[in-house]
């Protein structure tokens, strides 16, 4: 029995540390490659050190969670007291009442939240910029204040209630009541709400995303937008270091607490060395307050402007291998602006997250046909073409799209096409002769299929000939039966799944987009690019807009305008894989990808291409909806074997608790 | 005799709609030991509560030296408190305890450090300044608790069960302790306890109170020997009450015979209670008593023996020395003297009757005694 729960204790703590200790081994591993560990290293955190971005929005999520702690602690502790005094009855119901919060999911609590903060700030105040760092402030002192209440209430139930009565008694206000006696008695239940409170508020990732606006960012939020970027192992290391912060004040505590119930039993007096260090740390964590504020307070109110600049994620050189830093080099040029980029998934979610409101973006970088959306809903600023010369330098043909007709509100940032990758090791050159390729049952199961409703739709209107614009039910019905009869050849639908799959050669033949299908064939040389130009194709272009939640629009048109320069959009060029609307930059881009055809195919060839337009609301629901039931009850099960983990796991517990009640049986007999 | 010091008049006080404290009058002298005695639930710590300024009367008024404090809160009043089970600051040891009303008032360093130096000798705990409350005994936190609230200097001491939670011997002590302390720094206290005997043997004047009234208030001996009812001759030691009638003055008939009394000034053939206590009683043989009666139990006491002595269906109580065999015949003499006469109260009948009488008795209400809130 006793060998029975000590192993299932063993289990259940490598169960739990697991993942920590693999964190902690990435951060010191020499190799990128998580699955293989190559060397002991520190430069991982000299290079964390370093990183005065990371480290910044480190010192935000610390600075966030110190001062909603101490809010939480100080209204939290005395709604605490307010609640004791209540009659009992009425007791219980407002403890129930604070509880909910906690147990509410997180993502309701986000959504009420900014849902509040803008009707309250935007609908009421008329204040457009309504999500900040205050209304960060408020939703984590929201989620702290319960876990503070919940750790006070009891120790002020166990409080022997005359202590109160005696410190009246002996002169004290209850104001001096409650300093001099009364926290002393609750404060090991202050100090373990105000460590949980601290440690909720470090990681809230669900309810920041929805009340933070882009003025202050911290780095949970900031890490979830890095989901289209490898994580970087310096990340590993932060996590690390913070994974023991946080093991460190724990143990800390639990240390304070043996050290407190052994001396309730000791005769000996407080040695004068431990309140030596008490006054220390409490001095420290004072000073350490008064400095976060003071950061706050001054360190943001620089005279600088703050752009706001939201992207693509990966969609703008940042120094990484060996290319420009544009942000850096902007900001050397301008130094009095200071640029602060977030990033988006999808067109859809940038739309979503500006017509939600409450947040101040001053340049964004859509598709065209986002682009023809917001102009319809009026959501995008007219541009001052003065203060972006540079815009003489886009081409011709570049100039007043379709999706912008006048050319008033944006500017080009790249193109590109969507066609097909294949690897030519296993697809024989004759049956490369168009979209039908992605149907050839010849290689059934070798095929992935673009996961995106208005791609794929579009490859099958290509195929049969509509027009790729097309709000014709029929017509968007047959495309809808094109994709489900292609349905039991394709291996996946994926986006950057893609990636892995082509490189590996688990797949064969794909629909991507051309610049990442360049990346692709860079690390696989098998792979060819292929665009069916007698049938038609998908030319996109992502161009710069300002939004009407703009703050800075003047900024705003000088980035836009730095971005232009024929140099630094080359440079820019060289990190993204795309095509760039304007030729000068060829020059100074690197020679392979300037005389690329996959990148910038022969002029000829383009005029076959078009763009997507905007369909209506109504449209576009359909289609997706007709995409969903063409595509996505495929059975995946031959490639599925993620429930095995979990079963063995079962199998495991299962087996320990059999184990545990027939050993507990035996014992009883 | 001195001044007086607090009256209160009137005072009633409701919890909820349910009556604790009804229409109490009391003045308290400068320099008085009063007690407060009661069971459990009589209204005597809400009396010492309302005095202390913790609770505000439903209607009445304290006055305090002739002034009306009913709105004065706890820390501007003159009076400090001993609470039960003490209530000493965990956080401080014992000199940050004692020095805690003294610093509250910002007294100078040098005065607060003489003063809990003597209130440390006073309560014999010289060189236990430095040592915590938790490493102490329960009398040594007693006398925490006593100095912390005398350093003070109050003119009114209140006391609330302070020696509820010490064993017997230590109470004792205590007691004498207390009583010591009180007559050396000249101070009135008021005491609440429902150990009658804690009370006749400490204080210059007992209040008995039940059911949120004022039963009797008077000296210790007036108390035991002349109690006013029934409730009082229960509560205040050991009493046999029988219903008797007053035929005149000196006269009184119970048992069917009559007996002569000290007693008079009850309307002629009054109905009244009689009270006989228990170790008033002499035993005679049989042929030589007023009474005959059958021992039906005897219990070893250690000073005397309690025998239960059936007279005629009722069963009596008698403390006696000398040692009598169950299930023998005696006989008993009433002298004068051991009969007194209370006029009937709404308490008549209620007590005084020894049938359901077990040794085990005494302990338990005790025990009840110290549930009291």
């Amino acid at each position: 029995m006793k060998k029975a729960n000590r192993i299932i204790t063993v289990l259940m703590f490598i169960f739990l540390y697991i993942p920590m200790v693999v964190l902690i081994v990435a951060s010191f591993n020499t190799g990128k490659d998580i699955t293989q560990f190559e060397g002991f290293t520190l430069k991982q955190y000299s290079e964390l050190f370093r990183d005065e971005d990371l480290l910044g929005l480190l010192g935000n999520s610390i600075l966030i969670a110190l001062l909603s702690t101490a809010i939480s602690v100080t209204f939290g502790t005395l709604a605490a007291v307010g609640i004791h005094r209540l009659k009992p009855k009425m007791r219980k119901l407002v403890m129930s009442l604070t509880n909910i919060p906690m147990t509410n999911p997180d993502i309701v609590t986000g959504v009420s939240l900014s849902l509040l903060f803008v009707f309250v700030g935007t609908g009421l105040l008329g204040n457009r910029e309504s999500l900040n760092f205050g209304t960060l402030l408020i939703a984590h002192v929201t989620f702290g204040l319960p876990y503070v209440i919940l750790n006070v209430s009891p120790k002020l139930q166990q409080m022997n209630p005359a202590l109160t009565d005696a410190a009246m008694d002996l002169g004290c206000t209850p104001v001096q009541a409650f300093f001099k006696v009364i926290i002393h008695e609750i404060m090991p239940g202050i100090i373990a709400g105000g460590i949980m409170a601290f440690t909720m508020s470090l990681d809230d990732f669900v309810i920041s995303y929805f009340v933070t606006g882009s003025d202050f960012v911290t780095l949970p939020v900031e890490i979830y937008t890095y989901t289209k970027k490898p994580i970087q192992p310096k990340v590993y290391a932060m996590f690390t270091l913070l994974f023991l912060l946080i093991a460190v004040l724990m143990v800390g505590m639990n240390l304070l607490q043996i050290r407190a119930d052994r001396k309730k039993g000791s005769k000996r007096p407080e040695s004068r060395s431990w309140q030596i260090a008490k006054r220390c740390i409490a001095g420290a964590l004072a000073v350490a307050l008064i400095v976060g504020c003071g950061f706050l307070f001054f360190g943001n109110r620089q005279e600088k402007i703050v752009l706001n600049v939201k992207n693509w994620g990966m969609n703008m050189a940042d120094g990484t291998d060996e290319t420009l830093d544009i942000v850096a080099a902007f900001e050397e040029k301008y130094p009095n602006i200071k640029v602060n980029m977030s990033y988006y998934e999808s067109n859809e979610a940038l739309f979503s997250q500006l017509s939600n409101g409450g947040i101040t973006v001053d340049v964004i970088i859509p598709s065209d046909y986002m682009i023809d959306r917001m102009i319809q809903e009026n959501m995008l600023e007219k541009l001052n073409y003065d203060n972006i010369p540079n815009f003489e330098y886009v081409d011709e043909q570049f100039k007043n799209p379709s999706y912008d007709p006048k050319n008033e509100y944006s500017v080009p940032y790249t193109w590109g096409t969507v066609g097909i990758l294949y690897n030519s090791k296993y697809v024989s050159e004759e049956d490369v002769t168009g979209w039908e390729l992605l149907w050839n049952e010849k290689y059934a199961g070798k095929i992935l299929m673009i996961d995106n409703s208005r791609d794929a739709m579009g490859i099958a209107q290509y195929l049969l000939g509509y027009d790729v614009n097309t709000v014709d039910k029929a017509e968007l019905q047959a495309c809808a039966d094109k994709l489900a009869q292609q349905r039991p050849l394709v291996q996946q639908y994926v986006m950057d799944q893609i990636y892995s799959t082509m490189e590996n050669e688990e797949a064969w033949i794909a629909a991507y987009y051309a610049g990442d299908c360049m990346l692709m064939m860079e690390n696989n040389p098998d792979l060819q690019f292929y665009l069916p130009e007698h049938q038609g194709f998908n030319l996109f272009t992502d161009a710069m807009c300002i939004p009407t939640c703009c703050k800075e629009k003047e900024a705003a048109e000088l980035f836009i305008n730095f971005l232009c320069d024929p140099e630094i959009s080359g440079a820019n060029m060289d990190y993204i894989c795309y095509a760039s609307p304007i030729s000068e930059a060829k020059e100074y881009m690197e020679e392979y990808l300037a005389e690329s055809e996959i990148i910038y195919p022969a002029e000829e060839v383009l005029a076959k291409g078009s763009a997507y337009r905007y369909l209506s609301e109504e449209t576009s629901r359909f289609v997706e909806g007709l995409y969903q039931n063409a595509t996505k009850t495929v059975d995946t099960s031959g490639s599925d074997n993620g429930w095995i983990v979990p079963a063995v796991l079962i199998v495991v517990m299962a087996g320990t608790l059999v184990l545990l009640f027939v050993t507990r049986k035996r014992r009883k007999v | 005799m001195s001044k007086e010091l607090i009256r209160l008049r009137d005072l009633t006080m409701e919890f909820d709609g349910e009556r604790i404290l009804d229409g109490i009058n009391l003045y308290i002298n400068d320099h008085e030991f009063l007690t407060l005695l009661g069971p459990s639930g009589c209204g005597k710590t809400t009396t010492l509560r309302i005095i202390g300024g913790f609770l505000t009367p439903t209607s009445g008024t304290v006055t305090f030296d002739g002034q009306c404090i009913n709105d004065v809160p706890p820390y501007e009043r003159q009076i400090n408190t001993v609470f039960q089970r003490y209530a000493l600051f965990p956080h401080l040891n014992v000199f940050d305890n004692i020095a805690f009303g003294l610093r509250v008032a910002k007294l100078p360093k040098e005065e607060i450090n003489q003063r809990v130096q003597e209130m440390l000798e006073i309560v014999s705990l010289k060189g236990y300044g430095h040592r915590r409350i938790q490493s102490l005994s329960g009398g040594q936190q007693q006398r925490v608790a006593i100095a912390r609230a005398l350093v003070n200097r109050p003119k009114v001491l209140l006391l609330d069960e302070p020696l509820g939670a010490l064993d017997l011997r230590l109470r004792k002590d205590m007691q004498i302790e207390l009583k010591r302390i009180q007559q050396a720094m000249g101070i009135t206290f008021v005491y609440v306890t429902h150990d009658q005997e804690e009370a006749l043997s400490m204080s210059d004047t007992v209040v008995v109170m039940d059911k949120g009234r004022i039963q009797q208030i008077g000296k210790p001996e007036d108390i035991y020997n002349e109690p006013k009812n029934a409730f009082v001759a229960d509560f205040i030691g050991e009493s046999n009450i029988l219903d008797g009638v007053m035929l005149e003055d000196y006269k009184v008939r119970f048992f069917g015979r009559i007996f002569q009394c000290v007693d008079k000034g009850f309307a002629p053939n009054e109905s009244v209670d009689v009270v006989i206590r228990p170790e008033d009683i002499d035993i005679v043989a049989p042929d030589q008593g007023h009474l005959v009666g059958t021992v039906t139990s005897v219990t070893f006491k250690g000073l005397n023996y309690d025998i239960i002595v059936e007279f005629k269906g009722f069963k009596w109580l008698i403390q006696t020395t000398d040692h009598c065999a169950e299930g023998s015949t005696i006989g008993i003499r009433l002298n004068p003297e051991d009969i007194h006469i209370m006029k009937k109260s709404e308490y008549s009948g209620m007590f005084g009757d020894y049938s359901s009488y077990s040794a085990e008795y005494d302990e338990l209400t005790e025990d009840a005694g110290d549930e009291e809130e």
